[in-house]
């Protein structure tokens, strides 16, 4: 395991250099640049960093061909804050153009390999942290989340994932991809890995006026707070009939070493689940195909020429890739003059259905135990074909986004070799209970990174 | 739900994509997948729902403070990353139907 920056870009580089690299990383940190420091809760750490949270030091492409080289004149706030706690950034991570995938297989610079089986994908979209972090290269590194960017990746590589409460961390600095569901989440080698970089880069930022000026826990000494009278919901609607029975046998052990530990399970429901999809993949296009307009060769992309304004526009925009276009149409057809109520209106209200379930079933308990992905990491090329499969890689992940509230991905075990994540689910602001749970699911659960 | 080819193309339009025929069948035949799950939303009795969810449960109401509308400080001056800058402006090909004067 790779403690300080300096071994872990040698180890990087060599591990990486050639066709047996997992292409987890877009850029690294210059060996000469890393000073190591003692200071601070993260003490030196080496971090990796998603490439849509923008950098100074380094490039941030958004996994698109229409960022090639781009420098970002300022830096994130969580790059900031990071490196303030003695975080080390030490490269930036490959994923799904502008986040948006399940599989990290939609980057314009090739998919990351998953390292426990490279025929596999790692998940995404921010599959270049966790394979990063399952390699062994790091053992902490910043994602975004927008439907489940986090956690599922975090499931398929067999590493932790949190996904924060809406407005616990800022995102000034993280490429808007839809700004009423992103958040930036972490990704850790264990739960406490993922918890101390999270107390770093939370709280309240003056730029980002979605932030919550309240005070921060320590989330790291929350994690072995344990179970003990803790009520964990089960809810019917993500243990269905056609779920794998190996993936719903390692979830309910995990329920069984919660009971063990002092928790008490209460069956729920959440009777608008099969609608988040639908709600999701009309909501988060629309949001997507506003926020991507300003990649138009003015404000932000390479620029291609053309004889007229609206022709640049066109020809700069020709570089974003198949899963981006997709998506930008979607959305502009459902914000379209004569459909915005149609499409966009109702998949509000769907949310609202969405955010109620929660809100009622978080009234009896405190946590929801879920899977985070209703598979193991699927092989390269699997699903590329076939959009709506895609999607539905993220069935139990998108509603966290929708409703706005917190959640992480624990390994649970392995299925034929590939891991599997639990996923706990908490009210609004209640990542300290949840990590407590995450850190009881941890504890009792067997298995080892490669 | 369902959209057609000619749809497919104004929709290209509006978003400045500029899509070729094989994409434009393509788009065509997977937005009417894609719209097709959607279409069951149109089971749900929405009429008493409101499309307003209180998303963010912040403690404090999301407004940015005055200090926060300062310009950031860049680290590169605009004119070392525009593709085309001159006395302060970013320079952009005219509106379509406009020539540039020849002196430009």
């Amino acid at each position: 395991m790779t403690h300080d920056a300096g071994s872990a870009l040698a180890r990087i580089a060599e591990s990486e250099a050639g066709p047996g690299g997992l292409n987890a990383f877009l850029s690294l940190a210059d060996a000469d640049d890393v000073q190591p420091r003692a200071n601070g809760p993260l003490a030196g750490a080496p971090v990796a960093v998603k490439d849509n949270i923008s950098t100074t030091a380094l490039p941030t492409t958004c996994g698109s061909r229409l960022l090639d080289g781009y420098q970002a004149p300022y830096e994130a706030t969580v790059v900031r804050k990071l490196r303030d706690a003695g975080g080390v950034v030490i490269g930036k991570t490959n994923l799904d153009e502008f986040g948006m995938g399940s599989s990290t297989e939609n980057s314009a610079y090739g998919p990351t390999l998953n390292p426990h089986d490279r025929s596999r994908v790692p998940g995404g979209s921010s599959g270049g942290s966790a394979a990063a972090i399952a390699a062994g290269y790091t053992t902490m590194a910043l994602g975004s989340d927008t439907g489940g960017s986090v956690r599922q990746p975090a499931s398929f590589c067999g590493v932790v994932g949190i996904k924060p409460t809406y407005g616990r961390v800022s995102r000034y600095g993280l490429a808007a991809f839809a700004s009423s569901l992103d958040q930036v989440g972490v990704l850790g080698r264990t739960v406490t890995d993922a918890a101390t970089l999270l107390g770093a880069i939370s709280g309240h930022d003056p730029h980002d006026a979605t932030t919550a000026d309240t005070p921060v826990p320590d989330y790291a000494d929350d994690v072995g707070r344990g179970v003990a009278g803790m009520v964990v919901g089960v809810p019917a609607e993500y243990f269905p009939d056609a779920l794998d029975p190996a993936i719903r046998s390692l979830l309910e052990s995990g329920l069984e070493r919660l009971v063990e530990a002092g928790a008490r399970l209460e069956k729920v429901s959440l009777a608008h689940t099969s609608y988040a999809i639908p709600a999701y993949y009309l909501l988060a296009p629309a949001e997507a195909s506003s926020n991507l307009a300003r990649y138009d060769g003015v404000r932000f992309g390479v620029r291609q020429e053309g004889s007229d304004i609206a022709s640049m526009y066109e020809k700069t925009r020709r570089g974003f890739g198949d899963e981006v276009k997709r998506r930008i149409m979607l959305g502009t057809y459902a914000l379209s003059a004569g459909y915005y109520d149609e499409y966009y209106g109702t998949a509000q209200r769907a949310r609202s259905l969405i955010t109620q379930d929660f809100a009622e079933v978080f009234a009896r308990v405190d946590v929801l135990f879920t899977p985070t992905a209703p598979t193991t990491a699927f092989s390269l090329g699997e699903r590329t074909g076939d959009p709506l499969a895609m999607y539905m890689s993220d069935v139990f992940t998108v509603t966290a986004n929708l409703a706005g509230i917190p959640g992480v991905s624990v390994p649970v075990g392995y299925v034929d070799g590939l891991p599997v994540g639990g996923q706990l689910l908490a009210p609004w602001w209640g990542e300290s209970t949840m990590l407590a749970a995450a850190g009881a699911v941890e504890a009792s659960s067997p298995g080892s990174l490669p | 739900m369902s959209v057609t080819r000619a749809d497919v193309e104004r929709i290209a339009e509006l978003a400045r994509l500029e899509l070729g025929e094989q994409e434009l069948g393509r788009l065509t035949s997977e937005l009417n997948g894609i719209l097709g799950h959607i279409g069951q939303l149109a089971s749900l009795d929405l009429a008493a729902t409101s499309d307003l969810t209180p998303q963010i449960r912040s403690p404090l109401p999301a407004t940015r403070p005055e200090g926060a509308e300062e310009a950031d400080v860049l680290r590169q001056s605009p004119a070392s990353f525009a593709p085309d800058w001159r006395e302060g402006f970013f320079v952009v090909p005219p509106p379509p139907g406009v020539h540039r004067e020849p002196s430009e």
